[in-house]
């Protein structure tokens, strides 16, 4: 498939510089591989896509080119000499910028002050601000007319914010530019701006790497796009040279008819005779999670929730575990209303939050694996004064065996333990409360395969025979294609399909949630 | 794109705005404290009594303002106090009375044992990475064994001219232009416009801004490519500065060196700090704001002691009206989170 890319360009006769290549980058984290076969060319003047499912790679490749990650393999040729970055810095003094998400603004800086930052210019000892608000307001004009530069940058909206991180890019008048899903948080006029924008600056020859989850975008502005799967690159598309094929660029990045695993056919029967659990409707101040969206579970139902990354998914999660600030929802639970309003009223009624981010949010790491297990109990109403902890120990030793956590024994760190038999831990705390609904999110990240069968296999056993709700949200797809009985796909914070039964595939699942206009 | 943010009316969102500005709150208490002690402190606008309200809270601003440049930092300074103690022992052992060039020789000395105590703090706050209250409580212990060593018991001796950062009346044999000059201002005004005038040069170039950026978010400056070790040095660097002008003025004004004179001081300079509106947290606050700090906290003295409340209540009413003080800024701050 590589064979694609072209060895030399000419575009009407001249012969196009190459400004960048990147040739069988490998990248591992720990063990997995994020990166195997990572392929890029960039060449002045012009637009390159980066498209790719979650978890492709094309982030790790973005962040490799511009010295964040350095490569386990690969070469890596800038300007016609291999390059070796160590830090980010390395890079930048060679022209190559990457739009940060958000992570290189000063919230207590002005916009201008952020501009610059980093890059001040003096005017004799002292600093020249007039230039620098100059140089911001040119740009910033373009992108962002009517904004004052002079406001606070924590004042901004996310929107903002992401364009100011753009301004700042470009104000270093990189070489290469490179934009990682600049258009996440944007509005469709900021984005016609951003594209006006960019297509000037590759006028005028600086090189644009572009990534996005929308198709439609990548479609419009790239000149030639490069496909990663599963880690590798394997495609790429002059569309001088082709036809903009969205049916195509779609099989490229969900993979064309795989073997499909053995499925099983009765989920489709068995979630139309069960009995409805719960009845969530959302009551919603922010614009992350739509007002008013609603949605039943089933008894002894696993619904998986799809979609790209960030569309209200966690939300939502959050939202039914009474932990999101300015998101309210009326619950009904086997017709009985019920209020969440914080995290104990949910864990009370037995709606239990695995949390995405686990050593921040599930786990208390240096704590022993006991204390982890025991601490949700605390809190309960009428919690005996004096732990009976020996009664606990012996609990623990259940879920322990349960759920095949290996560790050294029960007074164990949390820390010390794999990030498979950490993920257990934060589930089998929940598992002496009366369980009625699980809400997991992302539960497998950073999970080792067999750890992850494990548990999707014990969570699964656990909704079909005590007929428990799952609510799943995963940004494999593969995962839900494996474990859902029915799949919602959420985009901008509504849900934009449902899938069921057999349409349920990895492929269906990434479709919809890249198709959305 | 088109849309302007349309704004309500004027004068209601410019108050609104205004009121959630930490520093309103802490010019409004300052405003009010300073009626209060003019009314009930008869004198207080005869020329003696005003030298006398800024020579009794000078080493406090002084201590306030090189607290505020490490706290808008990001980080804190537990041993400034002890600092301060530390450069009057030195001071006053390095002096001989009846020599008047060990003066300059204790001020060159002093000024480097200065910069060394600010480099030493900067060492582990901004390079070893150490958290900042830990540094420098350890460094406060330091500086007080060395100080106790040098002056076991307060005394020393001082050059007769080293009055000219107290008093330039007193002091024989310097111009007489300068002795009128100081006639009119203050020696102690002197220092603080000194170290105003140090930190506006500061905050004009590329350390004054990093300074603000590595306190408000240490992540997003060290992406920036700021060096952010380098920043935070400076800024307790600056802070030796400041305290190192306060020992000047109280050698100047006790012709002594005392080991545990400056002890108190250290939480009353954050206090200071935090009454300023500057955040505790880093990257925003003014340091000028720092000086209205240290004088709303001298109002307070002043006005306990003016209205004659009884002894066993003046603690409890100090703290009653810091807390009040204190409450604005961190108003301001809570309301800005939830925005």
């Amino acid at each position: 498939m590589l064979g694609a890319i072209p060895s030399t360009l000419f575009e009407k006769g001249r012969k196009t510089l190459v400004v960048l290549e990147a040739k069988g980058v490998r990248k591992y984290f720990g063990g997995v591989v994020a990166l195997s076969d990572g392929n890029l060319r960039c060449c002045q003047g012009r637009i390159t896509g980066l498209l790719g499912a979650n978890g492709s790679g094309k982030s790790t490749m973005s962040k490799i080119i511009a010295g964040v990650y350095r490569p386990d393999g690969g070469e890596i040729w800038y300007k016609g000499r291999q390059v070796h970055y160590r830090n980010p810095k390395e890079a930048r003094k060679d022209g190559i910028a990457l739009v940060f998400q958000n992570l290189s603004l000063v919230p207590d800086l002005t916009v201008w002050q952020n501009v610059v930052l980093g890059m001040e210019k003096s005017r004799g000892i002292f600093l020249d601000d007039r230039e620098a608000k100059e140089i911001s307001r040119r740009i910033l004009k373009r992108l962002l007319p009517g904004l004052d530069v002079s406001r606070k940058v924590y004042e901004l909206s996310p929107g903002e914010k992401q364009i100011v991180e753009i301004a700042k890019a470009i104000a270093e008048n990189p070489k290469l530019l490179i934009l990682d899903e600049p258009t996440a948080a944007l509005e469709q006029a900021q984005v016609r701006n951003l594209f006006a924008y960019m297509r000037e600056l590759a006028q005028s020859g600086v090189a644009i790497v572009f990534t996005s989850h929308r198709l439609w975008e990548v479609m419009e502005i790239c000149d030639d796009v490069t496909i990663f799967r599963n880690g590798a690159t394997v495609a790429y598309i002059d569309f001088a040279r082709e036809a903009k094929d969205p049916e195509k660029i779609v099989n490229y990045i969900t993979g064309e008819a795989k073997e499909n695993l053995p499925r099983e056919k009765e989920r489709l029967r068995e979630r139309l005779s069960s009995e409805t659990l719960l009845r969530v409707r959302i009551q919603s101040r922010t614009k992350s999670l739509q007002d008013g969206l609603s949605f039943e579970l089933g008894r002894g139902e696993i619904l998986g929730i799809g979609g790209l990354a960030g569309q209200g998914q966690s939300e939502l999660l959050y939202a039914l575990a009474g932990s999101h600030p300015k998101i309210r929802c009326e619950v009904e639970m086997s017709g009985r209303k019920i209020l969440v309003r914080c995290p104990q009223d949910a864990i009370q009624n037995g709606i239990l939050l695995v949390p995405g981010d686990r050593q921040q949010e599930g786990l208390f790491l240096e704590h022993s694996v006991y204390s982890n297990m025991i601490f949700p109990k605390l809190g309960l109403p009428r919690h005996p004064t004096l732990i009976p902890e020996r009664k606990y120990r012996e609990e623990c030793m259940d879920v322990v065996q349960l759920l095949s956590i290996k560790l050294p024994g029960l007074d164990a760190p949390v820390n010390t333990l794999s990030g498979g038999n950490q993920q257990k831990v934060v589930v089998g705390k929940w598992l002496s409360f009366n369980v009625q609904v699980f809400l997991l999110a992302d539960p497998a990240k950073g999970v080792d395969i067999g750890a992850k069968r494990d548990l999707y296999e014990y969570i699964k056993r656990l909704a079909r025979e005590q007929g428990i709700g799952v609510l799943l949200y995963a940004s494999d797809h593969e995962e839900l294609a494996h474990y859902a009985d029915r799949v919602i796909i959420m985009y901008e914070g509504r849900i934009v399909a449902t899938l069921l039964g057999e349409d349920i595939t990895e492929e269906a699942i990434t479709a919809a949630s890249v198709r959305v206009r | 794109m088109e849309v302007m943010q349309k704004r309500t009316v004027f004068p209601v969102v410019f108050l609104r705005n205004a009121f959630l500005q930490p520093e309103t709150s802490g010019l409004i208490m300052f405003g009010i404290l300073f009626g209060i002690t003019a009314f009930l402190q008869k004198n207080f606008f005869e020329t003696k009594s005003i030298v006398r309200t800024i020579n009794s809270c000078a080493p406090l601003v002084l201590l306030a303002m090189g607290q505020a440049v490490v706290v808008i930092s990001g980080g804190i300074d537990l041993s400034s106090g002890a600092a301060l103690s530390l450069f009057t022992c030195i001071l006053t052992t390095v002096m001989k009375q009846n020599d008047p060039i060990t003066g300059v020789y204790a001020l060159l000395v002093t000024f480097l044992v200065a910069l060394g105590t600010g480099m030493i703090n900067g060492l582990g706050i901004g390079y070893l990475r150490i958290p900042p209250v830990i540094v420098t409580f350890a460094t406060s212990y330091a500086w007080l064994g060395i100080a106790l060593f040098l002056r076991p018991t307060p005394g020393g001796e001082s050059v007769p001219w080293f009055r000219v950062f107290y008093n330039m009346r007193v002091v024989e044999g310097i111009p007489e232009t300068l002795r009128v000059f100081g006639t009119y201002i203050p020696p102690a005004l002197l220092l603080i416009i000194g170290a105003c005038l140090l930190w506006y040069l500061v905050s004009k170039t590329r350390v004054g801004r990093y300074i603000y950026a590595v306190g408000s978010n240490i992540e997003s400056a060290y992406v920036s490519g700021i060096n952010t070790g380098k920043t935070q040095m400076f800024a307790c660097l600056i802070n030796a500065i400041c305290i190192f002008l306060a020992a000047l003025f109280f050698v100047g004004q006790n012709q002594t060196g005392d080991a545990r004179m400056g002890g108190p001081l250290t939480l009353r300079s954050i206090a200071a700090v935090v009454v300023g509106g500057i955040a505790l947290a880093g990257g925003r606050g003014s340091v000028y704001m720092a000086i209205v700090g240290a004088l709303i906290l001298n109002f307070v003295g002043r006005i306990i002691f003016f209205a004659n409340i009884p002894n066993a209540y003046q603690t409890l009413v100090s703290g009653i009206i810091v807390i009040a003080a204190i409450a604005g800024p961190a108003y301001a701050t809570l309301k800005r989170e939830l925005h």
